[in-house]
C-alpha cells in the first residue's frame, strides 16, 4: 500500500483571482392611490396586515396617501413589488407597481 | 343598528351583532362581488380586473389569475359564513376585503374620484357608500 501523503497548500490565501460586478437595478416600486370613500381606519389596518408595519409608519403612509394622492408602500424586486400590489389590490385598495424614476 | 356592530373576543373570534337589515345588506355587498369576478360583462367586472403595471401593455398573467382567485375565495368565504354569528380571523378578514372591493368598485363606477363628486352624488347611492364605510369602520376596529 503506498504511503499517501495529504497535499496540502502551505499558503493561506487563494490563488484564485475573483471579480465581483455589482449591476444595481432601479427598484419596482408599489404605490397605493387616494381615493374618496376608503376610510383611514382601513388603509392603516391593510397596510399593517399585508406588510406587517408599525401602527406609526401605518399611519404615516396612509396621511402620505390622502395629502399626496399616493404613497410608495414598497420598494425592491419586481416580483415581490407585484405581489404586494395583488394583495393590495385584492384587499380593495388602488395600487399599482412601477419603476424608480 | 346600535352599539358596536363587530367586537374581537377575548378567543380571537369576532362577534358580528348585526339584525337582519344589516346581514341583507351585508349579503346584497358579497353577491355584487362574487358576480362581478365570474361575470366579465358585469358592470363591476373592469375595476376588479385594474392594471397591476400600468407601464406595460399586458400585466403578469400569473399575478392577475392570482388576483381573481383571491378575491373570488374571499368573496366565496364571506358568503359562506354570512349566518355566523363569530368569524374567525381569516373569516373576518375576508369579510373586509370583500366589502372594500364593493366600496371601491362602487365609487370607481359611478365616477365618485373626488370629495366633491361624492358629496355631490345621488343620495340613494351615498347612503349605500355610507353603510359599507360603517360596517368597514367598525371591523377595522377588530384587526
Amino acid at each position: 500500500m503506498p504511503l499517501v501523503h495529504p497535499f496540502r497548500n502551505s499558503s493561506t490565501e487563494s490563488d484564485v483571482a475573483s471579480e465581483v460586478t455589482v449591476i444595481t437595478e432601479r427598484p419596482w416600486n408599489v404605490i397605493v392611490w387616494n381615493d374618496p370613500v376608503t376610510p383611514m381606519t382601513v388603509v392603516v389596518v391593510i397596510f399593517r396586515r399585508i406588510f406587517g408595519y408599525s401602527d406609526n409608519k401605518c399611519t404615516e403612509l396612509m396621511l402620505t396617501v390622502h395629502h399626496e394622492g399616493r404613497a410608495v408602500v414598497w420598494s425592491g424586486q419586481r416580483e415581490r413589488a407585484e405581489s404586494y400590489c395583488v394583495k393590495l389590490q385584492v384587499a380593495g385598495l388602488q395600487a399599482t407597481v412601477e419603476r424608480d424614476a | 343598528m346600535a352599539g358596536k356592530l363587530f367586537t374581537r373576543r377575548r378567543d380571537g373570534r369576532i362577534e358580528v351583532r348585526l339584525n337582519d337589515a344589516g346581514r341583507a345588506a351585508i349579503r346584497e355587498v358579497f353577491a355584487h362581488v362574487l358576480a362581478a369576478e365570474r361575470d366579465p360583462d358585469h358592470e363591476w367586472h373592469l375595476s376588479l380586473n385594474a392594471p397591476i403595471n400600468p407601464s406595460s401593455d399586458d400585466d403578469d398573467p400569473l399575478a392577475s389569475l392570482a388576483r381573481q382567485n383571491e378575491i373570488a375565495s374571499n368573496a366565496e368565504l364571506s358568503v359562506m359564513t354570512l349566518e355566523e354569528q363569530y368569524l374567525t380571523d381569516a373569516e373576518g378578514w375576508a369579510w373586509l376585503s370583500t366589502i372594500q372591493v364593493a366600496l371601491r368598485s362602487t365609487a370607481v363606477m359611478n365616477g365618485l374620484l373626488s370629495d366633491e363628486k361624492l358629496e355631490a352624488c345621488d343620495p340613494e347611492l351615498l347612503e349605500d357608500i355610507r353603510t359599507m364605510q360603517q360596517f368597514l369602520f367598525e371591523l377595522a376596529a377588530c384587526f
